[in-house]
């Protein structure tokens, strides 16, 4: 809130910032369920909504929440949740329903200390897999990773921009210091961007087969309504949309839906590298943690250390080609989480034996210091 | 590229969230950036609050608080919450009457009847806005009239003259103070 | 009767036919219900194009797929849940529940209970053939006393649950009962309930001859039937449900309704008298 019309700087919190993205993107609906930390997600949505003729409602629960939005997407309206690592959890199911069925969704995760109840109003990065794997059986999906109320609020945008666009769930997952992180930032040029549609299914509705092979693998939506009258079922489904299990064509589906993030991996994929081309010492961090580690590696540099920073800002799919790239030649990378080391287990992954993986884990509900990553870049540089 | 960072630390329900964002609006009416953090118990009344900002002139790399420049503790139980991230040279003001300790180590604390000023005033319950004129005076991070409109542009309704009154007073109490009485050896 | 003006009813106008043979066993209620509501939706002249149906997981939920409307197919206990998200979204729409007695009272009975509360217009049709079929017949929460199922092997003891007691008692502003006996009644309370201006919820009582009807010897689909007319009791057409456990004690027809206002009238009214205020003040 500027004092002065002329300044367009604003003071947002990084949850308020997400809310407001998601109007911009042209959310129109949103169901959810409080929870701490991420409930002035829902109450500002609350207020937002109404103002541009969209939906909010407060559900009964989390499942009923991620089943409202998907119910409303299907509608053809864009559509959000909010919700922490409790309500992820209980959430994976309809995400997973999702995914199978191909219906744009964005599912907003502010991490607090798990497992279980944990600590509601401390960060942590903990769900870092459960993004990944948390619904069962092999499935598409994006998780995006903002790292300032900036970020949230660009990430969240295009987080609504990639799942209409590829129809994949996409989860924004950030932790809770970010999330209740305010912090100055300038909306004046976000304002007038266009809206990004979903490709809607037009042409002979007669004989049209919803989930077609395309040469993008993305089949065009119907939309209800529009005379095509077509069957979405969790159940796995050929060309028609109507169940089966004919080996083939299972197959088929599977390889098409998995098969989608690959062919569309340069729109997906996204990352910020500081400091990266000569450097021997890697630091790979996300979130509040790559913000630690960015200062770190400012320290280091300024005592010529060779240090980087990758900071991978599409969490998953993992952006590994440019990684593997910039981790070649390097003697040691550093992971620094707020976690018991999760995104490790996918560096260690990408990393040849001739690099050093070494995890920092946090995970007493205090964010990762920059003096703690760069008391480990001089104890590694000493050796 | 880092200005200041600055923590007001009390306990809950003493307006220190407000006052950092009075602050925080002010500071970006002048250019600068902030990035503002708070830790408080999940109870809206009593236990250890805290709300730092962190002031620069680009978005600062990281957010929050590493090494204070200015301290504010309102309440007892604020005290040795800081220690390790108080700064080299750090201005320290605490309540006088809610604070018997002090925070060791060489800083320089102010030890100022913010409480009992702000009663005079009319509430008890706008030290905090004594305190921020006091910090400000001392610290000179932020001039009255500027503090004054962003206190305007906060202050709940009904209440905007006492917390103007209280901000003055801060400002007011900041320069009676003799450079050399703060030093804490 | 209106009925005359209307078009002569034929099922397959409304059947996804290329689908067939379907998968419900011989005798299965399931197909009768299916066919009243067809046949009400011809009545009531509703587009196909306009029709939504949502269903969740069991042989209820894999009912809705026959019908050659907007087909969605959930997940267990849930279709309440997408229903509400959809109809929201697009109350252009004619969005209709199919759910089974698990789906619906079991897993799904949080999503009731609050769907009968907000009352927004969706009519809930609650198939409830008193066992979970799809995955071999175990206990339902609506399984009658004694009856076994494959984890009641020495009968049931648990209370049985009154679903159109429970939907009363949540506020549901129409709730019905109709056995697939009554066919003509059954397709006439569907009307009613699609029609209705609110939150609709309908139970109808169906038969699992295959799973339910074998293992508690209840007879071949006929008997099982006709058992559902020696249990009805013709003075029944009665108000309210006095109370919640009693099983076999059928009382069909409509069972209570109400003007309450329907959810999204509620929130356009409260929108506008705010605004009213705002302009006033």
């Amino acid at each position: 809130m500027s004092i002065s019309p002329e300044n367009e700087l604003e003071n947002l919190e990084g949850n308020h910032a997400c809310a407001v993205a998601a109007i911009a993107a042209g959310c129109r609906f949103y169901a959810g369920y409080p929870i701490t930390p991420s409930s002035e997600i829902a109450e500002r949505m609350a207020l937002e909504l109404p103002k541009v003729d969209g939906t909010f409602i407060q559900m009964e629960d989390e499942i009923g929440s991620m089943g409202a939005v998907v119910g409303a997407s299907i509608g053809g309206v864009k559509a959000m949740t909010a919700t922490s690592g409790p309500g992820f959890s209980l959430k994976q199911e309809n995400l997973g329903f999702a995914a199978a069925t191909e219906i744009p969704c964005v599912i907003i995760n502010v991490m607090r200390g798990g497992p279980s109840t944990g600590m509601p109003t401390r960060p942590a990065q903990g769900d870092v897999m459960q993004a990944r794997w948390g619904t069962h059986g092999d499935h598409p999906i994006i998780v995006l990773t903002p790292c300032s109320v900036k970020e949230i609020y660009e990430q969240t945008i295009r987080a609504f921009d990639l799942s209409e666009t590829l129809r994949v769930p996409v989860v924004v997952l950030f932790d809770e210091t970010i999330g209740h992180l305010i912090e100055t930032i300038d909306l004046s040029q976000t304002n007038n961007r266009k809206l990004v549609e979903r490709k809607w299914a037009s042409g002979p509705q007669e004989g049209f087969q919803p989930y077609a092979m395309t040469e993008d693998s993305i089949p065009p939506m119907p939309r209800p309504g529009d005379g095509y009258r077509t069957h979405i079922t969790g159940l796995h489904h050929g060309e028609s949309g109507f169940p089966t299990q004919d080996p083939g064509q299972v197959e088929r589906f599977i390889q098409r839906i998995l098969g989608k993030l690959d062919q569309h991996r340069q729109q997906v994929e996204s990352y910020e590298a500081f400091e990266c081309e000569d450097a021997e010492l890697l630091v790979v961090a996300y979130g509040i943690t790559a913000r630690a580690a960015k200062r770190a590696v400012k320290q280091a540099r300024a005592k010529k250390i060779k240090a980087g920073l990758f900071r991978p800002i599409t969490l998953w799919p993992f952006p590994e080609t440019v990684f593997c790239s910039l981790a070649k030649g390097t003697k040691a990378v550093l992971v620094p989480e707020m976690n018991a080391g999760q995104l490790n287990l996918e560096i260690e992954r990408h990393c040849s034996d001739s690099t050093r993986v070494i995890p920092i884990n946090r995970f007493d509900g205090e964010p990762i210091a920059p003096g703690q990553i760069f008391e480990k870049i001089q104890e590694l540089v000493s050796k | 590229m880092k200005e200041f960072e600055i923590r007001f630390s009390g306990s809950g329900g003493q307006g220190l969230i407000l006052v950092t964002r009075i602050l925080a609006t002010a500071l970006i009416s002048q250019g600068l950036k902030i990035a503002q953090s708070q830790s408080y118990e999940p109870t809206s009344r009593g236990g250890l609050s805290r709300s730092d900002l962190v002031v620069s002139v680009e978005t600062a790399d990281y957010p929050l608080a590493t090494a204070l420049d200015y301290l504010l503790i309102l309440d007892e139980l604020a005290i040795g919450v800081s220690d390790d991230i108080i700064g080299k040279g750090c201005l320290i003001v605490v309540d006088s009457e809610r604070v018997s300790s002090k925070p060791k180590g060489k800083y320089k604390v102010h030890s100022l009847p913010l409480t009992s000023i702000a009663q005079k005033l009319g509430s008890k319950r706008v030290a905090n806005l004594v305190a921020l004129g006091a910090l400000a005076g001392l610290g000179g991070f932020c001039d009255q009239d500027t503090l004054e409109k962003a206190t305007r542009h906060h202050a709940p309704k009904g209440f905007l003259d006492l917390n103007l009154d209280a901000l003055r007073a801060g400002f007011e109490l900041s320069e009676t103070l003799p450079p050399s009485q703060i030093s804490n050896k | 009767m209106i009925e005359e003006n209307i078009q002569r009813f034929d099922i397959r106008d409304y059947l996804r036919t290329h689908l067939f043979p379907h998968f419900m066993c011989p005798g299965c209620g399931h197909g009768i219900a299916l066919r009243a509501l067809l046949w009400a939706i011809h009545e009531l002249g509703i587009s196909k194009d306009k029709l939504a149906i949502i269903s969740g997981i069991g042989c209820s939920g894999r009912t809705g797929a026959y019908i050659d409307a907007h087909t969605i197919h959930t997940t267990h206990g849930r279709p309440l849940a997408y229903a509400t998200g959809l109809k929201l979204a697009r109350p252009d729409l004619e969005v209709i529940v199919i759910t089974g007695d698990g789906d619906c009272l079991a897993i799904g009975g949080n999503h009731l209970i609050h769907a009968c509360r907000r009352n927004l217009n969706l009519t809930c049709l609650m198939l409830n053939n008193e066992t979970y079929g799809m995955t071999g017949g175990q206990v339902s929460p609506t399984t009658s006393n004694d009856r076994f199922t494959t984890t009641t092997p020495l009968g049931n003891y648990e209370p049985v649950f009154d679903a159109c007691a429970l939907a009363i008692g949540a506020g549901a502003s129409l709730v019905g009962r109709e056995i697939t006996m009554h066919v003509t009644a059954l397709k006439d309370l569907m009307k009613e309930g699609i029609s209705h201006q609110g939150f609709s919820f309908l139970e109808i009582l169906s038969d699992c001859t295959e799973i339910y009807g074998r293992k508690n010897e209840l007879g071949e689909s006929a008997e099982m039937v006709l058992s559902q007319k020696a249990n009805y009791r013709s003075d029944s057409y009665g108000n309210q449900v006095d109370e919640p456990f009693k099983p076999r004690d059928i009382t069909t027809g409509i069972l209570a309704k109400n003007d309450r206002v329907e959810y999204l009238d509620a929130c356009h009214q409260h929108k506008m008298s705010k605004l009213q205020k705002a302009m006033n003040t």
